[in-house]
């Protein structure tokens, strides 16, 4: 066996050179193992010839004063109360060269005391190694999502302009062409004002067309933002105007993806939507307008007129960079006062209607900022427990070597120089638990990215590094921690009085050490309730909005868009084809029915506009009622399970020319025509052409999610699309078979019908609906994640505790055993005590958890913050864990004999 | 002779031991041990943790010297010798130790009894 490794094992620390050290080291262990090897020839066995080695040295500790006062005789005459004051600076004190040479010291013996405990050290990296790699981990993601500039020239005089509607709750909306150009032609405030929106664009790359999604954007969006093209050159003013407008930027992922990163790309024609366009510019890596990528930039091919005479609002915003010396409170009073000039002149349009101005930087990020913020308090919380989990045991650890501390205190050794050997033990811990935390750090990283993407769209999500910053932070943190969780225990174990020498060193753990360690369990037991209750509050929102019934069957539906290209399909040809396509899907083998919509429910922005009855006097401007508008097919209810409640579902007939008919929601029906059954009532519908359009109401359907789960379901008005054709149409196809083994055939159809066209946005329906949700869910599921390794962490903690504590206590468990106490009856003694501070911490736990859950109030859906069940749950969740975790220690330390507990004595 | 301090003595035993094996000849630790254990017929022994703190004061007082020697073949020992000052002190307190030891038995008879 290896002796060396033996004495260093048993032989506390050295407060001697570290060379000699090893040389006494060295000379013990030869004499053990020539005790050892004698006793094997004298025909001992292994085991006798091993304890007649260890006879050698029958107190370690004993040896080690011993050996320390042999080389250091005259510190060792020196009583304690003799010495100068521990803190007060020593005359001829060590030289900066003795510094350095005592923290080498320090830290060489702090990675030997810890590899010499395996069991101490094993559980605190990994504890630490947690709590650093997820904290470093989601400040990746908080930097590169929250907290980096855009990266735009003076990104903060960016801001975003939305028109807004108090009344109607939208605070954000998205503008009106012709309040627009009223913006453009009165502010003062902007050097530049640009529009720019979603757009969809249909491509062909030699055989094969693909919709590509880009943004509609005015010239002057370039200057507002400030960036150029990286490539070639962005449009001008004149190529916004129909006529001129050829053109196209395109985005550096695509120009890499579809064109190779070729320099030639410049001035090669691209068909876009059949009109033939030439590429102008590609832009820089990364460029997003606020967060919102786009594989192309085209301009709009306006002319003034037609902005003027625009109707509705479209889907786009405006962008704009404030002008030189102007503030943003100033530029939003400018365009506060512009649009009640508007309201004035064009109440029709604009009644009700004000504008919202805000920083661009903030419209990105507001809308992920809840949820990393309630992850970010999370893995403080985690990182916390994690702390707190390796305080404890280096507390319980200081106070088993509260005798060695008390003897190095008696050979000498200055207060400072303990409390500094500590930090640097509680330093090297730390470095140990960064770098596995960085490890871990870079799972969590990889496995968020693949768990978010795809999910949630987070802006500059694929921005998301392990860069420098967040190595730095990472160090940064690992100090931090280790001087916070070192600091406490290290005072507390320096201050140990010297009568620990005294007692043998076994009683270990006075009442102060035993109150803060049950002081920290509370801490931790409190820190994990206030996590768990608040996923339990997102896991319990989480499953009622998944249980939300949609209004329709899921289930078994395939969807598709097909969008038309307006100079190809004129108004008849778009319902012709349609009808056609929808005739041909319908005959698929497999296939139970099939229909279409212009925007499928919950799957993002749609059309809504006022309304009011025909009956009625019609309502003061900006007063009327507003309304979801879905143009659907015929068939279109039965394929998505919609029930019919009253009158007809739509057919052929209700074609153009007929007269205009309309499917009401049931809702719509009750409140605002008074009955269910609202056939046969007439209203206005202000949408189609100008000045809207008057229906019939032919049928009546039960409400359905439009817009999503969770909002009021609303009034929705379903016309026939063939009486309002617009060139853009989501199928809905019902089958008995796995839904998107139908693609194949579905494409065929659509590829005989126009070989141009491509299929977009192939997904079940069940996609769409869980798609909705994908934000509630990650950020359910990371709470999660984070609350149950907040439980791990806090459960190893109470386990640690309970372990240590009971093995401090064996003899007198053993005692009290001996004296008639039933083992049952002192496992109940161990639980009893070690739940005290599992439930001080519970109470604490959950008057914090009081006070903090209401911060997710807005992520919420019908779950009260305060809901009693998630409450009561978690407390009794974390109880029963503290107490299995507390029962196993009680129960092994006292099914020892107790001839053997009091033996050790 | 002037009294002795029995006090000193029976703390100086030991030494005297330690430094007396070392007579002659330099020695490593556990030699001494064994050859302690031997001329007393079992009835010393000197275990590891009484031994090497008592030979590194010696040490730092100066009376012996450990060098370490690495034989081939062997692993490296630490050997003790008696420096000059170390026979000075042996010589010294053997003729303590011995006028001690008379004095004992001219009172306590302890020789033949």
């Amino acid at each position: 066996m290896d002796w060396r490794a033996h004495v260093r094992r048993h032989l506390p620390t050295l407060d001697i050179d570290a060379a000699r050290e090893t040389d006494v080291i060295e000379e013990l262990a030869l004499q053990l193992e020539a005790a050892y090897e004698r006793a094997l020839v004298g025909g001992a066995t292994e085991a006798e010839a091993r304890a007649s080695a260890e006879a050698e040295v029958p107190d370690w500790n004993d040896l080690a004063v011993a050996v320390v006062r042999a080389e250091r005789p005259v510190a060792a005459r020196v009583l304690p109360a003799l010495r100068p004051r521990a803190d007060a600076p020593a005359a001829g004190g060590p030289s900066d060269g003795r510094l350095l040479a005592d923290l080498a010291q320090d830290l060489r013996f702090a990675v030997r005391a810890f590899l010499r405990a395996p069991r101490f050290t094993v559980p605190a990296v990994v504890a630490l190694a947690l709590g650093i790699g997820a904290t470093a981990a989601i400040f990746g993601v908080v930097r590169a999502v929250l907290l980096t500039p855009l990266p735009y020239a003076e990104p903060e005089r960016v801001v975003g302009i939305w028109e807004s509607h108090a009344a109607r709750n939208r605070p954000r909306n998205v503008v009106a062409a012709a309040n627009f150009l009223a913006w453009t032609e009165r502010s003062r405030s902007f050097s530049a004002i640009g529009l720019v929106g979603p757009a969809r664009a249909t491509m062909v790359f030699g055989e094969e067309p693909q919709e590509v999604a880009g943004l509609a954007a005015s010239s002057a969006v370039f200057p507002a933002l400030g960036v150029q093209a990286a490539l070639g050159r962005v449009y001008t003013a004149e190529e916004d105007l129909r006529g001129n407008d050829a053109v196209m930027v395109i985005s550096h992922e695509f120009w890499q993806s579809r064109f190779g990163g070729r320099a030639d790309v410049l001035g090669t024609p691209i068909v876009s939507n059949g009109v033939p366009r030439q590429i102008i510019g590609v832009m820089p890596p990364g460029f997003t307008v606020a967060g919102e990528k786009g594989d192309f930039l085209a301009p709009y091919g306006w002319t003034v007129e037609q902005l003027r005479a625009a109707p509705g609002r479209g889907s786009s915003y405006a962008v704009a960079r404030l002008a030189d010396g102007v503030s943003f409170a100033q530029a939003e009073d400018e365009m506060r006062a512009i649009a009640s000039d508007l309201e004035r002149e064009f109440p029709q349009r604009n009644a009700g209607w004000s504008v919202a101005l805000v920083p661009l930087h903030e419209q990105m990020v507001e809308g992920v900022r809840p949820a990393l913020v309630v992850l970010a308090l999370a893995v403080a919380a985690v990182l916390l427990i994690a702390c707190v989990n390796v305080a404890n045991l280096l507390l319980a650890r200081s106070t088993v070597r509260e005798r060695e501390m008390a003897m190095r205190t008696a050979l000498g050794a200055r207060r400072g120089r303990l409390v500094r050997q500590m930090l640097a033990e509680s330093l090297v811990l730390a470095a140990a638990g960064a770098t596995a935390g960085l490890a871990l750090a870079w799972a969590i990283h990889r496995g968020l990215l693949v768990f978010v993407a795809g999910r949630v769209p987070v802006p500059r999500l694929d921005q998301i590094a392990m860069d420098v910053p967040v190595l730095g932070f990472t160090a940064a943190l690992a100090v931090a921690t280790g001087v916070t969780f070192g600091f406490i225990p290290a005072l507390l174990a320096s201050r140990t009085p010297i009568s620990a020498l005294r007692d043998g060193g076994r009683h270990g753990g006075g009442p102060r050490a035993r109150r803060a360690l049950a002081t920290l369990v509370a801490i931790e037991v409190a820190l994990s309730l206030v996590l768990l209750t608040g996923a339990g509050l997102l896991i319990t929102s989480f499953v009622r909005l998944q249980n939300i019934d949609p209004g329709f069957r899921a289930e078994g539906l395939l969807t598709a868009r097909v969008s038309l290209p307006g100079v190809r399909y004129d108004e008849a040809a778009t319902t012709a084809f349609y009808a056609d396509l929808i005739e041909r899907v319908s005959a698929l083998p497999g296939v139970e029915s099939a229909a279409g919509v212009t925007f499928l429910p919950l799957a993002g922005p749609g059309m809504a506009t006022s309304f009011y009855r025909l009956d009625r006097p019609a309502p003061a401007d900006g007063e009327a009622p507003t309304t979801h508008v879905r143009p659907v097919t015929p068939g279109f209810f039965r394929t998505m399970g919609i029930a019919l409640n009253a009158g007809r579902d739509l057919t052929p007939a209700d074609r153009d020319g007929a007269p205009v008919v309309a499917v009401v929601s049931e809702t719509l029906a009750r409140r605002h025509l008074g009955t269910i059954d609202a056939v046969g009532h007439r209203l206005h519908v202000n949408i189609g052409r100008p000045g809207g359009m008057d229906v019939q109401v032919v049928g009546v359907v039960s409400d359905v999610a439009i817009a999503s789960l969770d909002a009021d379901h609303g009034f929705t008005v379903y016309l026939p699309h063939a009486q309002l054709p617009i060139n853009l149409l989501t199928l809905v196809i019902r089958t008995a078979m796995e839904p998107t083994a139908l693609t194949p055939s579905v494409a065929t159809a659509l590829r005989q019908l126009d070989p141009l066209l491509p299929l977009a946005d192939v997904r079940t329906m069940d996609e769409v609906v869980g798609r909705t949700l994908s934000r509630q869910e990650v950020v359910a599921v990371l709470l999660a994640a984070f609350s149950a390794l907040a439980l791990v962490l806090a459960s190893l903690g109470v386990y640690g505790v309970m372990a240590y504590s009971v093995a401090q206590r064996t003899q007198e468990f053993g005692v009290r055993i001996a004296l008639g106490a039933t083992p049952r009856s002192v496992v109940s003694m161990v639980l009893a005590q070690g739940l005290r501070p599992v439930v001080a911490g519970v109470v604490v736990g959950l008057g914090a958890a009081v006070a903090l859950t209401r911060f997710l109030e807005s992520q919420l859906y019908e779950t009260p913050v305060l809901d009693p069940w998630t409450f009561g749950g978690t407390a009794a969740l974390l109880t029963v864990v503290s107490l299995a975790a507390s029962y196993v220690p009680a129960r092994r330390g006292t099914r020892i004999a107790p001839v053997q507990a009091l033996r050790s004595e | 002779m002037a009294p002795t301090d029995t006090t000193s003595l029976q703390k100086g035993s030991a030494e005297l031991l330690v430094l007396a094996t070392l007579d002659g000849r330099p020695r490593h630790g556990y030699e001494m041990a064994q050859l302690i254990e031997a001329r007393s017929d079992g009835r010393l022994r000197f275990q590891a943790a009484t031994l090497y703190p008592l030979l590194y004061k010696l040490e730092k007082r100066g009376l012996v010297q450990g060098t370490w020697v690495e034989k081939a073949g062997e692993r490296r020992r630490r050997f003790y010798k008696l420096t000059a000052e170390g026979k000075r002190v042996l010589r010294d307190r053997r003729k303590l130790w011995r006028e001690f030891v008379e004095a004992l038995d001219r009172v306590a008879a302890v020789r033949n009894a």
